[in-house]
């Protein structure tokens, strides 16, 4: 691990070096300042982090090298302080099949609110609960486009565990994390494979993938009479479809999760519906309208089943306005959890995100129950250099 | 090519069944020329900085590139990088255009590493926020308009064919789209777009046309003004490159994710 990690480091000081000179170099700096009303006593009610993203690329020939690195300072939360190279590879042509070497970032699915069949990347959980945020895979992987559809394996020998936010931060259970248990005995150094194919059949976007070793999401359990909380790394066995239609306003979304985990099988799937009414209101403005579903048999899940519904409304403005509001609920109406987000640009060089989370339960000992002090109110300012 | 052709024989035969003056072809024919004349391009690049214009002067900007890939049985591709404003910087957009039909379109969100199909019934939407709407900028496929001979025209000084273009989609933001061709270079200098009520919505005027390859003509100015709302924006192209390798691959959904 630590070898590897060298030789990353040493290809991202490498390529930093040799792209400067030719421009392919950007960095992006993100301000962002929370504020939690809901806050219990002995948490934090606030918090400011910086974050600086590089990103640069060379071409050696047919070959490419990329790197990612972020870097992100916090003042009141270590669980948010972090240096990862979300992506750091090498990449090339051989044959007809595209191998690549290093950390890589991959996205598979189809859902919004939601990804359940994409397993490649382990979460930064701690800076960004809903998942869009994730750590680079140490991996090798091949793909290989064909007229019918596009083939992915990838090997990842390394495994990276979830992030999580300091017990006096948000959210959190409030409790300590101890170290970590896996099922497999080779823990942390476990290989996992996954396997792609994807393919467009007309108005439809599908996939199947294949997916053998740890599980990203951990199983959290309260231990040591109630005093932390210990992540529980089972080994999955899965495979994943996806599906997408795409009419002429209407997005069908499929996703879902056939397999065992923990030696225990599961079936988990959401299903997705998006409307979108362009040119509101004799505007250029655009209204999405969502309804998701989602069914997860495993614990990791808040609840068996949520329904998630949702409104994207964009102005299609110079500054590219954009709204999301999303309100999810637990088939028992027992957990909820309200969210918005907004963005602007502000300039050429900056722009703005704002967003609220809200959570609620009647249960205490309910997932959302645990967070009920982890409502977030959040400004972003990303300036782009 | 063979379908093309298929097409037009089968519109004139039509015509002629139906006893409508031949003038009505005419339109057909002009539309079909300039085309024709331009056939063969096989794939472009270049570079294009895009100048948004409000009604109070205040103005922004955004630069990107383009890639393009001529199909034969199929419409054309593109491929849509954007360079500037830092917040969309590394999003691309690709198009694969229909002949008939919807085209298919996909997105490239780089802070994701997703790419996400969206629905392109949006023809008529801004593009990019700009006063081009998505169908202004998708490549012109034959199929996609009937035409109808207008008049000759005197336009810059410059002898033209007026030519009514009228969409076949009824999803098309636009009645009529009345277009200006040179008549001996058989490019287009000038188009009106009407919006659904019929009146004038935009006029886009194209600048500075240049010949590459001893063939084909490209404008390095499109000037969209919307009489609507006061607004224009400017495309100003750059760097126009014929025959850079391109192939399909390059305009396939998973290769999308690669575009730097």
């Amino acid at each position: 691990m630590k070898i590897i990690f060298g030789v990353l480091v040493f290809i991202g000081v490498m390529l930093a070096q040799l792209v400067v000179a030719d421009g392919n170099f950007n960095t992006k700096l993100i301000a962002e300042f929370r504020s939690y009303p809901n806050s219990n006593p002995g948490t934090i009610d606030s918090g400011q982090s910086l974050e600086l993203n590089i990103d640069a690329y060379k071409d050696f020939g047919t070959a490419r090298g990329v790197i990612e690195l972020v870097a992100r300072i916090d003042d009141q939360d270590s669980g948010r302080r972090i240096l990862d190279a979300r992506q750091a590879y090498i990449g090339g042509e051989i044959g007809g099949f595209e191998i690549y070497v290093g950390n890589r970032q991959e996205f598979w699915g189809k859902a919004e609110s939601t990804n359940i069949v994409d397993v490649v990347n382990q979460r930064d959980g701690a800076a960004d609960q809903g998942g869009a945020g994730k750590l680079g895979a140490p991996s090798l992987s091949v793909e290989r486009y064909t007229e019918y559809g596009d083939l992915q394996v990838w090997y990842m020998p390394n495994f990276q565990e979830l992030t999580f936010n300091d017990s006096n931060a948000h959210p959190s259970g409030g409790l300590p994390i101890k170290p970590a248990r896996y099922q497999r005995s080779e823990g942390k150094n476990a290989d996992d494979l996954a396997f792609r194919f994807s393919s467009v059949v007309d108005d439809w976007d599908l996939a199947g993938s294949l997916f053998y070793g740890t599980v990203r999401n951990p199983i959290l359990s309260v231990v040591d009479i109630g005093t932390a909380l210990e992540p529980y790394y089972p080994k999955q066995k899965s495979l994943g479809l996806e599906a997408q239609y795409t009419g002429d306003a209407t997005l069908l979304k499929w996703e879902s999760l056939h397999g065992s985990q923990d030696n225990k099988n599961f079936f988990a799937a959401v299903a997705g519906l998006e409307y979108t009414l362009y040119g509101l209101l004799d505007q250029v403005w655009d209204l999405g309208l969502l309804v998701e579903a989602q069914h997860d048999e495993r614990p990791q899940a808040a609840a068996k089943r949520i329904y998630v519904a949702g409104l994207r409304l964009t102005l299609n403005d110079a500054k590219d306005t954009s709204l999301l509001f999303l309100t999810s609920q637990d088939e028992d109406w027992d957990q909820s959890l309200i969210s918005f987000e907004a963005s602007r640009r502000l300039n050429s060089w900056s722009s703005i995100d704002v967003g609220a989370k809200f959570f609620d339960a009647k249960t205490p000992t309910s997932a959302f129950g645990s967070l009920d002090d982890d409502d977030t109110i959040s400004i972003k300012l990303n300036m782009f250099f | 090519m063979r379908i093309f052709f298929a097409i037009l024989t089968a519109g004139l035969a039509s015509s002629f069944v139906m006893g409508t003056p031949v003038l009505a072809n005419k339109g057909l024919e002009i539309a079909t020329e300039v085309i024709q004349r331009d056939e063969g391009w096989g794939d472009t690049s270049s570079k294009m900085t895009m100048i948004l214009k409000d009604k109070y002067g205040q103005s922004t900007q955004r630069s990107l590139r383009n890639k393009s890939l001529e199909g034969s049985m199929e419409g054309d591709k593109s491929l849509v990088i954007f360079d500037t404003p830092g917040d969309v910087r590394g999003t691309a957009f690709l198009s694969h255009t229909k002949k008939t039909g919807s085209d298919d379109q996909w997105l490239y969100l780089p802070a994701l590493k997703r790419v996400k199909r969206i629905a392109s019934s949006n023809k008529a939407g801004p593009f990019m926020g700009s006063e081009f709407s998505f169908e202004d900028i998708a490549s012109q496929e034959i199929e996609k308009y009937t035409y109808k001979y207008l008049s000759d025209e005197k336009y810059n000084g410059v002898d033209c064919f007026v030519v009514e273009y009228d969409p076949v989609d009824r999803k098309s933001g636009y009645s009529i789209q009345k277009t200006w061709i040179d008549q001996s270079k058989y490019i287009v200098l000038k188009t009106e777009y009407y919006d659904r009520k019929k009146s004038l919505l935009k006029t886009l005027t194209f600048d500075g046309y240049k010949k590459y390859d001893g063939k084909f003509w490209r404008a390095d100015t499109f000037l969209m003004i919307n009489h609507q709302t006061g607004k224009e924006t400017e495309l100003r192209y750059e760097n126009w490159v014929f025959g850079t390798g391109l192939s399909e691959k390059d305009f396939n959904k998973s290769t999308l994710k690669k575009v730097k």
